[in-house]
């Protein structure tokens, strides 16, 4: 041992993390199977609980000291959506007066009453309203003042500022178009030079940076591709290396990590698997399955059959392994579940190991008592709840084809009892309240 | 109702606003959320919950009057201080930085003489920066206001570094400061070799801090762009090397020295200035044109050198290394006697609507409307004489390259249907061609042969075979090795593809879940090779007899899944490559000679997927039977803000008109097969084929003659 160079920093933290997260998973695996069961379960009534307690601490005045108040509305009230929920009429009507008065009289969201309107609180804002849902909802907001506040954010470069003489970075890029999308206010002004300011953010590791010049990073990742996936420029970008990049952010642990060399962090459930799903829906489902498993399915469909055999050879199915099990075996303990056995019947094949995601979460980021978290040893707070319980909705349908079909019971770690409203992977709200919102507004128009 | 003790403390210890593993990505900044819900879950006494309240309540008083004073405009010393006041507790409130930038912007414009008001009220900006930073050291309207300073002239680089310093050895990865790094090093004109050594200090600190690599590269790039003494790629990039093994021998997990070295090879393999690839005609070469769809009858040597027309015209095809924007016929001078091409129009082929492109075409005229008579013509291409040719990372083509080609024009009947229909199953024979015949078409001219790459390529190899055991290892060594096929001088001498399509063979294997990456170089590699010599690639060459013995490259069954080395296939008619499992034709503009090309059973999924075609000119004949065409799997309307048909460019022309409902349909595959010229198609063997979609096509390509095996007309 003392031959070994001493090791860094980060490496350090990282064996802190592993340490913290293969324990968790030791325990899991060693324990019997009712209490296997119960830390596998999402505990929807405390999870429900410490929302909605957050939403009506909110108010009754929606207090607006701080300068994301419709984040946090949005976070919870997403939450619940997920959660196959909805808030009662009191709290909606509170939640839509509030969202109105942080609308700026030129258009756009602030952070609260009488702040500057802010493209990141205007996303949130809206994406709340789509959420609750309803005509009083959607009709508060006012489009076309929104419409020229997207306008004024517009910079020559074209990207985005965050607000008036604010930072230009691909959130506001994203919040820009997505609201827009929503709102069926894009047009040719809005959408010109994006595509190139985008691009320029994406660097050789493959993944997208916040501004040119920076590493990049699975938030930022998220917002670009979803940016020219919604203006319709995906094809520009490098998606190769982009693939590349965002499945390989999946570590050891099996949550997801934001940056090379970063620790594990429950939110990137979502902002790394979200890009993930998109790419396997851009590419063709058969070429991503694993090929060693062509010849047992059951619903393989027509020309795979006949594809496949040159040139490959052919693996026993059991080799399939990840990066996973080979820790596992490092690390003397492990998770014993070997799922990637029940993959032979083939829908899309996920490039992410997305049970062992939804294990991660489940296990190291769900806190018993309601609320999720980054990792194990961390507090709750809404915004990873948010992000954790929209990343395994994300996992859950990972296998489907599009938001529309459900998942199997396999599909799902826990089974139904766990199952989360699939989601609209462009800008995050729940796939019903999406049509509901696109509908009214394409009405409108 | 008492104050809920998770909302709204105030209050936040620097030591938790600086925790360096925390890195989320909230929407403004993590600590705001952290102070609401983030404290740690203990039991409060309760003289903290009366703090707490009572902090709470008086920033709710500074917020009220805050918002006050910025309604009203009051930009007093007293007013500003409020401002400072609550952005010291809460840097999120970015309505206070903007009252502040206006409130600085109204001094200034009254006294814009006086130097040390002017001064005092930029360093008490600085101050407010750096107490809020304090605070939350991921503030995003802090870093901003700091850099709205900076902007103004003021503050000296070394003011700014000794704050980095300070929080960046609290946080090493935070990618604020690194940003604001950046751009204070720009604006400041601090030499980037004392960037350059600083990342060093920071690597030498701890290698796996990714984000002080990531800095290197770009710091070196600007070096090496402007050629900074002692930055000159052949001592550098070696040097380079040698640091970033010290980082992947001493840990193989660790990420960070990988990607830095994928960069590395990237600075290896790629030349700065752009390079003219190949050509067609190529140099040297004779060719023979004629008119009309029949080819002449002629010996066997000389097929793959006729080309015929019925637009009467050829296309020159230039192939640069990388992306050019500036080819024009001021750059690029042609001289010949063909008549009618005194000034020929360069376009590049590209799908985007860009300006920049690896290929550029011009179409020659040979066919002149006066009688023709067989001649021979020279054609001498002069590129890059004069300046403007430029990459798209800025660079010149710098040095001027010319060619010399021969044209032989024939006088033929012209021929306007196609009476036989190209069934791609039989008729083909084995080309017993001379390799003589061939050898113009593999010559290439590479000029990027130089010594230090390669020696630094080889050296590399040696040091990973011994690491090829792991994953990441044998992925090094593939690209590695590949690296080396792409500067050797000639192809295949010390090139070992069959050792890199088995590292590939065995990543998909290993590494089931980036199947799909590793089937794609695995393609690569594999047309590299086919394309490699002369010897390797007649073996895919074909005569198909139904077609005058015209010569087809035969790419078929090879497990293909994507299209590489076009650059070396220009000369190529007909093109075979059925029974692939080809997503997109991207690539394949570049050869735009094809006129017949066989894409059938593959795995195309719509017709955008073939978008690349619209550039192929010639072409006539197209099987895509037995795809997966109209087998969405994504739902284009659900994604597209809107829709691809608002754009309304259709309803312009008469078949949009016409067709609305069939068009809206169909609009993919009208936008494709409307730019085509075809006069046979296979579309049998997709979701999309039917009888309606049969209808529509002949209204889309008037011309078409075969549809599905099918005479349309007679």
């Amino acid at each position: 041992m003392e031959e070994l160079p001493s090791i860094t920093v980060s490496q350090r933290e990282q064996f802190l993390v592993e340490n913290d997260v293969f324990g968790m998973y030791s325990y899991f695996d060693t324990s019997d199977i009712a209490t296997q069961k119960f830390m596998v379960e999402i505990q929807r009534d405390k999870q429900l609980d410490y929302l909605m307690n957050g939403l009506r601490q909110l108010g009754p005045s929606f207090s607006s000291l701080d300068a994301n108040r419709p984040w946090v509305c949005y976070w919870i009230i997403h939450s619940i959506a997920l959660l196959g929920e909805s808030v009662d009429d009191d709290l909606e009507n509170n939640a839509i007066d509030f969202l109105g008065r942080c609308q700026g009289s030129d258009g756009g969201y602030g952070g609260g009453p009488g702040q500057l309107p802010h493209l990141a609180t205007s996303y949130a804002a809206v994406n709340t309203l789509v959420t609750l849902g309803g005509e009083k909802a959607f009709s508060s907001i006012n489009r076309e003042q929104m419409a020229c506040f997207l306008r004024r954010m517009k910079d020559t470069n074209g990207g985005f500022r965050m607000h008036n003489m604010g930072e230009i970075d691909v959130r506001a890029c994203y919040t820009a178009i997505s609201i827009a999308s929503i709102l069926n206010i894009v047009d040719d002004e809005l959408t010109r030079g994006l595509g190139d300011y985008i691009l320029s953010c994406q660097t050789y590791e493959g993944g997208i940076g916040g501004e040119p010049g920076s590493e990049a990073h699975g938030g930022y990742t998220y917002c670009g591709l979803a940016t020219m996936i919604l203006i319709n420029e995906v094809d520009r970008l490098n998606l190769d290396s982009l693939m590349n990049w965002v499945v390989h952010r999946q570590g050891v642990e099996l949550g997801f990590q934001g940056r090379t060399n970063k620790l594990v962090d429950g939110c990137y459930t979502f902002w790394q698997a979200a890009p993930c799903v998109l790419l396997q829906r851009f590419f063709s489902s058969q070429d991503i399955a694993p090929h060693g498993s062509s010849s047992h399915m059951s619903q393989g469909t027509d020309e795979d059959h006949e594809e496949h055999g040159h040139d490959e050879d052919d693996p026993e199915d059991s080799d399939e392994d990840d990066s996973d099990e080979d820790s596992d075996e490092n690390s003397g303990n492990g998770h014993q579940v070997h799922h990637t056995s029940t993959y032979i019947d083939r829908r899309i094949q996920p490039v992410f190991d997305s049970l062992g995601l939804q294990r991660y979460v489940l296990l190291c980021s769900q806190v018993a008592d309601g609320g999720f978290r980054d990792k194990l040893r961390k507090p709750r707070d809404f915004y990873h709840t948010c992000y954790c319980l929209s990343g395994l909705s994300v996992a859950q349908h990972a296998w489907s084809k599009d938001e529309d079909t459900p998942p199997l019971t396999r599909d799902i770690l826990g089974g139904y009892a766990n199952h989360l409203e699939p989601v609209h992977l462009l800008h995050n709200v729940v796939m019903d309240r999406y049509n509901e919102a696109i509908e009214f507004f394409h009405r409108e128009a | 109702m008492k104050p809920d003790r998770n909302k709204f403390s105030i209050e936040e210890p620097l030591s938790l606003s600086l925790d360096r593993s925390r890195d989320d990505f909230q929407p403004l900044s993590s600590t705001s959320e952290r102070k609401m819900h983030g404290r740690p879950r203990k039991a409060y006494k309760p003289e903290e919950e009366a703090a707490s309240a009572s902090k709470a309540a008086k920033l709710r008083s500074l917020q009220t009057q805050f918002m006050s004073i910025h309604h009203h405009k009051i930009y007093t010393k007293e007013a500003i201080d409020l401002s400072r006041k609550l952005l010291e507790i809460n840097p999120e409130a970015y309505t206070a930085w903007n009252y502040r930038k206006l409130a600085v912007e109204d001094t200034l414009s009254r006294e814009e003489s006086n130097q040390d008001l002017v001064k005092s009220i930029l360093d008490e900006e600085l101050k407010v920066v750096e107490s809020a930073l304090r605070q939350n050291f991921k503030s995003y309207g802090a870093w901003h206001h700091r850099k709205w300073v900076l902007s103004k002239g003021h503050s000296s680089v070394g003011n700014e570094l000794r704050l980095l310093d300070k929080f960046q050895s609290l946080d090493s990865r935070n990618f604020h400061a690194w940003n604001y790094r950046r751009f204070a090093v720009e604006l400041t004109n601090r030499s980037k070799q004392d960037e350059l050594k600083y990342t060093e200090d920071m690597i030498s600190k701890d290698f796996s801090n990714y984000s002080a690599w990531h800095n290197r590269s770009v710091l070196l790039s600007s070096l090496l762009a402007r050629k900074a003494e002692g930055f000159t790629p052949n001592e550098k990039i070696p040097e380079e090397y040698k640091l970033v093994h010290d980082a992947i021998f001493t840990d193989e997990d660790d990420q960070s020295g990988w990607f830095y070295h994928l960069w590395l090879l990237d600075q290896t393999v790629n030349v700065e200035t752009p390079l003219l690839t190949s050509s067609w005609p190529s140099h040297g070469s004779c060719i023979n044109l004629s008119g009309g769809d029949g080819c002449l009858n002629d010996s066997s040597s000389s097929k793959l050198t006729t080309f015929c027309s019925d637009l009467g015209s050829f296309p020159l095809i230039l192939y640069f290394d990388q992306p050019v924007s500036g080819v024009s016929s001021s750059t690029v001078a042609v001289d010949s006697e063909l008549r009618g091409n005194e000034d020929l129009v360069w376009e590049p082929v590209s799908n985007k609507n860009s300006r920049v492109s690896c290929v550029w075409v011009a179409r020659l005229n040979y066919m002149s409307s006066e009688p023709c008579f067989p001649k021979e013509y020279k054609v001498k291409v002069r590129i890059g004489n004069s300046p403007g040719i430029v990459s798209s990372r800025g660079c010149n083509f710098s040095t001027p390259y010319e060619f010399v080609f021969t044209a032989h024009v024939h006088d033929t009947v012209r021929e306007d249907s196609q009476e036989v229909i190209v069934s791609w199953t039989d008729g083909f024979d084995i080309w017993d061609a001379q390799s003589k015949d061939l050898n113009f078409l593999v010559n290439l001219d590479q000029q990027m042969g130089l010594k230090w790459r390669q020696e630094a390529i080889e050296e590399e190899i040696e040091l990973f075979r011994a690491l090829s055991d792991s994953k990441i290892g044998k992925l090094t060594l593939a690209r590695l090795l590949m690296a080396k096929a792409m500067i050797s001088e000639n192809g295949v001498k010390g090139v070992h593809y069959e050792e890199i399509l088995e590292l590939y063979s065995d990543l998909m294997v290993l590494d089931s879940s980036h199947y799909r990456y590793y089937k794609d170089e695995h393609s690569v590699a594999l047309l590299h090779k086919v394309t490699s010599s002369t010897e390797s690639l007649s073996r895919y060459l074909f005569q198909y007899r139904d077609i005058n013995n015209s010569i087809c490259l035969r790419l078929n069954n090879l497990s293909l899944s994507r299209i590489a080395s076009v650059e070396k296939l220009l000369f190529v008619q007909m093109l075979d490559l059925s029974h692939n499992e080809l997503h997109s034709t991207e690539g394949l503009e570049a050869m735009q000679l094809i006129s017949c090309l066989n894409l059938s059973h593959n795995r195309i999924r719509s017709f955008s997927a073939l978008d690349s075609l619209r550039h192929l000119k010639q072409l006539r004949v197209l099987d895509v039977s037995h795809n997966n065409i109209g087998e969405h799997s994504v739902d284009t309307t659900r994604y597209l803000c809107s829709s691809p048909l608002s754009n309304s460019e259709w309803t312009e022309d008469e078949v949009g008109r016409q067709m609305t409902s069939l068009v809206t349909k169909y609009w993919d595959a009208y936008f494709v097969l409307r730019d085509l010229d075809l006069k046979q198609l296979d579309i049998a063997g997709n979701v999309i084929a039917g009888d309606e979609f049969s209808s529509f096509v002949p209204q889309v390509v008037p011309k078409l003659v075969w549809l599905d095996g099918q005479k349309l007309r007679s």
